[in-house]
């Protein structure tokens, strides 16, 4: 293989800073969520690629797991947001401000 | 020109694009179809990178499965509706697109510290450790070394599968005057503003 | 008996300690156990006396040491009573004279509710005025100086709840206190110069060649006229003066025992005590007489224009005081201490009986409405013409013998000037008592109440001063030179120098019994014959009537001189502490409130704005980590 490895760490960081704001800027729950998954998938990506490196397959199995445990937790999410919605008839995070402060 | 360079700098700018391109879409859908994209070149990568196992899954289950789940909900909350552009949050953005920046350059010193733009990867996995091919070696691994976690994962779903059938099932009970007084009064007021 | 000399002060004070604790249970008991405390300290000082006398001249002196008091490194003091001559006499006047008032308040005071209350103060009085004294060194002085002070202000104050009693002890106690403050300081010099308070080892004019030598005369002038000070504050000379006739506030008892016998008089004692400092000092002792003469010509002017018979008595004590201090001045301490028996006398007399006019007539104290008095009030009146000849200098009554002593002194020793002014005051002091007796007593009756006599338990004491006031110059002070009272004195106050300059002695004689005699006469002309309309006199000269009857406004300007700084100040500081300390912490709870505002946007409820917290901690982490690996 001749690309460098760390040309697919730098994707994986440019995922993972896309996810990031995401996460801080857009307001609709749902795509919130779908930027969390982006950024599991970048660490994905950079386990992956690491595993490469290192000749080793616990990057990949690692990986593996985190699919796993992400699919889990993107279902649990899920109903939670419909139940959230059945509630307030919005999936804006914002409105959800109820514990202010 | 080698094939995985290409390979690599053909779906490199569509995986970042799609992403960008989820983040700037108003209508959820949308930015679901285009992080389909993302997962799609993902995968590519990892076949790329000597994981045609992960490739099949990462394409089965995250875009088939979980993307799928995630239009489901989209749907079913009928939200294909436009988010407004205008952030209540005032600094929120440029603060959060900062954080990013930062975070990018950041990751790319650590990068360029830790292993440096030209170290590549032998041309393909150590014969010894992928004998039989990837899924037999996964297989291996994970069954051996990892079989703890395996089970444990496993419990995992079975309890977030009963957790979404608690979670979204309808409640049927009857619903007291004041919870019905408290349903009318928080859809008629307007949604108040911060302090 | 010399030995148990402390007992003298301890009686008054046992006294005093029962009517604080007791006296409510006791009742009248209280003020005869006070009395009687009194009379047995007097008793104890007859005794005393007596054994004084039975030791030879030179050797009239006894200490007692009662313990040690303090010991602060260097500075060492004993409590120590000393028994001489002139102690023996103040302590014999301020028991006699004390045990008379203490009956006299048992019938003056019986219907006051706070009947212990004034006993106890009247007897702690007692107790301190004897350490006064009897002190044998400056600071056993000064603490019953200080405890005077401090009676005078409550007593003054008895009535504290009558708006200008309580004033009136607050601007006595004020006043005196600058004059203390700055014999406090005196003190101190004397501690300075001779490492020693006790009067032995102060008053000394040679020192024996061992010793080292004596201070300079500044520095005895400095002591001197510290001391003065306090002696000038205490005895309500010029310029301490103006608290003497607000005094007069309290109850009669109170204005004769304190403000006319006895408190009054320490500050004449204490110059003729340390009468060896001023001599010692070349002008102190002209300071004295000045002030002396002064505020006797000042005080009879004054007394002149009061309507108020108390306190035109009170100006009249100031004025002979004022006489007392001119004698001192002179250098002639045992002429002084002879004029300070008699006054004592007749001044409790008149004083008492001024009470007796208050006492019969519901409290009225304004000459104007008086008037008239002797038929309806006969034995009062026989005492007030007896205290008023007394003081007028009528032989052969004591105030004849003592005044007449001092303006001959000055004549013998060769100051003219103050002869004639002295001659001039003897002749204004005439004019001021006879008007109080021919306004209260004689003329025409101004007033519409029935005056009822006092009862025998007041007028029995005023019987024995009234004894003390004709007697006492006659028996004391026959003669000016080698007078009985003279003759006790002179091993203390030393044998003043006549001298020989002036008319001779029976002209100097005649032209005091003439002066005395005209006064009274021109008083009777004016105000008990009915031929001048003094009542008009305020109207036809409403000028000179203000100046006589304000006292030279100096009340007003002492208020005025405390006022406009004292106003000044307290805006300054009003001004601070509104703006500095009120807008230091209003603008802390402002801040605060304007923290809280800020404060809770950390918390609006937003998880957006959780979320890009943490991230940013986050990152600051991932960085942290970074730069350090």
């Amino acid at each position: 293989m001749r690309t460098p490895i760390a040309y697919f760490l730098i994707v994986s960081a440019m995922l993972f800073s896309i996810g990031t704001v995401g996460v801080l800027v857009r307001k609709n729950a749902l795509i919130i969520f779908m930027s969390v998954e982006l950024q599991l998938n970048a660490v994905n990506l950079a386990l992956v690629a690491f595993s490469r490196m290192h000749d080793s397959l616990n990057g990949q199995v690692l990986a593996f797991f985190s699919m796993v445990v992400a699919a889990a937790e993107v279902v649990v999410g899920l109903a939670i947001i419909v139940n959230v919605f059945r509630r307030r008839q919005s999936t804006s995070v914002d409105d959800a401000a109820v514990l202010r402060g | 020109m080698p094939l995985d360079n290409v390979v690599f700098w053909v779906f490199a700018p569509i995986s970042v694009g799609s992403a960008l391109a989820m983040l700037f879409q108003r209508n959820a859908v949308h930015a679901a179809l285009f992080l389909i994209i993302n997962f799609f070149t993902i995968a590519v990568f990892f076949l790329v990178l000597g994981a045609p196992f992960l490739f099949a899954v990462q394409i089965i289950v995250y875009a088939g499965a979980i993307m799928v789940l995630f239009l489901f909900v989209i749907m079913l909350l009928g939200v294909d509706g436009n988010e407004s552009l205008i952030d209540r949050l005032k600094g929120q953005r440029p603060v959060a697109i900062l954080l990013g920046t930062g975070l990018v350059l950041e990751l790319f010193f650590a990068i360029r510290a830790g292993i440096g733009f030209s170290a590549t990867a032998p041309a393909d996995f150590d014969a010894a450790v992928n004998k039989g091919g990837n899924a037999a070696a996964l297989s291996r691994v994970l069954f051996r070394q990892y079989f703890f976690p395996f089970e444990a994962t496993s419990v995992l779903l079975i309890v977030a599968a009963i957790a979404v059938i608690v979670l979204a099932s309808r409640q049927r009970r009857a619903i007291t005057r004041a919870e019905q007084a408290a349903e009318e009064r928080s859809a008629r007021t307007p949604r108040t503003e911060p302090a | 008996m010399l030995k148990l000399i402390w007992l003298v002060p301890a009686l008054p004070l046992v006294g005093a300690a029962a009517n604080v604790f007791l006296g409510r249970r006791l009742g009248t008991l209280g003020g005869w156990l006070a009395s009687a405390t009194v009379t047995g300290a007097y008793v104890l000082a007859v005794i005393a006396l007596g054994d004084l006398l039975s030791l030879p001249d030179q050797e009239r002196l006894h200490m007692t040491r009662l313990f040690h008091w303090i010991g602060a490194g260097s500075f060492s003091l004993d409590a120590t009573l000393r028994v001489d001559p002139l102690s023996i006499t103040m302590v014999l006047v301020v028991t006699g004279v004390g045990a008379l008032i203490h009956i006299y308040s048992i019938g003056y005071m019986e219907h006051d509710p706070h009947f212990a209350r004034f006993f106890a103060y009247l007897n702690l009085f007692v107790f301190f005025m004897l350490m006064l004294v009897l002190a044998d060194n400056y600071l056993l002085l000064y603490l019953g100086w200080e405890g005077v002070g401090l009676c005078s202000y409550l007593l003054i104050g008895f009535w504290h709840d009558r708006p200008a009693a309580a004033n009136a002890a607050k601007k006595a106690f004020i006043t005196t206190r600058i004059g203390d403050a700055a014999m406090l300081l005196g003190i101190v010099l004397i501690w300075v110069h001779f490492h020693t308070l006790e009067f032995g080892n102060v008053l000394v004019s040679t020192r024996s060649s061992g010793a080292g030598a004596l201070p300079s005369a500044g520095a005895y002038t400095a002591i001197s006229l510290l001391l003065l000070a306090g002696a000038v504050g205490k005895s309500a000379q010029l310029p301490l003066h103006v608290w003497l006739p607000d005094a007069m506030e309290g109850p009669s008892p109170v204005s004769a025992l304190i403000h006319a016998a006895t408190m009054v008089t320490a500050g004449v004692y204490l110059i003729v005590r340390s009468h060896v400092l001023f001599e010692m000092s070349g002008t102190a002792l002209t300071v004295v007489m000045v002030i002396g003469l002064c505020s006797a010509i000042y005080a009879a002017l004054a007394s002149i224009g009061q309507f108020d018979l108390k306190r035109a008595l009170a100006y009249s004590t100031m004025s002979q005081i004022g006489f007392m201090f001119f004698a001192a001045g002179m250098g002639f301490y045992t002429g002084a201490m002879l004029l300070l028996v008699c006054h004592a006398f007749y001044k409790a007399l008149l004083f008492l009986t001024s009470g007796n006019v208050m006492h019969g007539l519901n409290g009225e104290t304004d000459m104007r409405k008086l008037g008239g008095l002797r038929q309806e009030m006969p034995v009062s009146a026989t005492w007030f013409v007896i205290g008023a000849l007394a003081l007028a200098g009528i032989p052969p009554l004591a105030g004849f013998f003592a005044k007449d002593h001092i303006v001959s002194f000055a004549a013998t020793s060769g100051r003219s000037a103050a002869w004639v002014i002295a001659s001039i005051g003897a002749f204004l002091s005439a004019l001021y008592i006879a008007r109080p007796l021919f306004l209260t007593f004689f003329g025409d009756r101004r007033n519409e109440e029935h005056a009822h006599e006092a009862p025998r338990l007041m007028n029995a004491p005023l019987a024995l001063l009234a004894l003390g006031a004709v007697t006492a110059g006659v028996v004391l002070g026959f003669t000016a030179e080698g007078g009985v009272l003279d003759r006790f004195l002179a091993p203390v106050l030393g044998v003043a120098d006549h001298g020989t300059h002036g008319p001779s002695e029976i002209v100097l004689l005649a032209i005091s019994v003439g002066l005395a005699l005209a006064a009274v006469a021109v008083a009777w002309w004016i105000w008990a014959s009915r031929r001048v309309d003094w009542q008009a006199f305020p109207d036809r000269q409403p000028e000179l009537a203000g100046w006589l009857a304000n006292a030279f406004y100096i009340n007003s300007l002492y208020a005025w001189l405390v006022q406009v700084p004292g106003k000044g100040f307290g805006r300054v500081l009003a001004t601070i502490d509104e703006r500095a300390i009120d807008g230091a912490v209003n603008g802390t709870g402002a801040e605060v409130r304007q923290a809280s505002r800020i404060a809770p946007i950390i918390q609006r409820g937003f998880v957006r704005s959780y979320a890009l917290a943490f991230l940013l901690g986050a990152a600051a982490l991932l960085l942290f980590l970074a730069v350090r690996f």
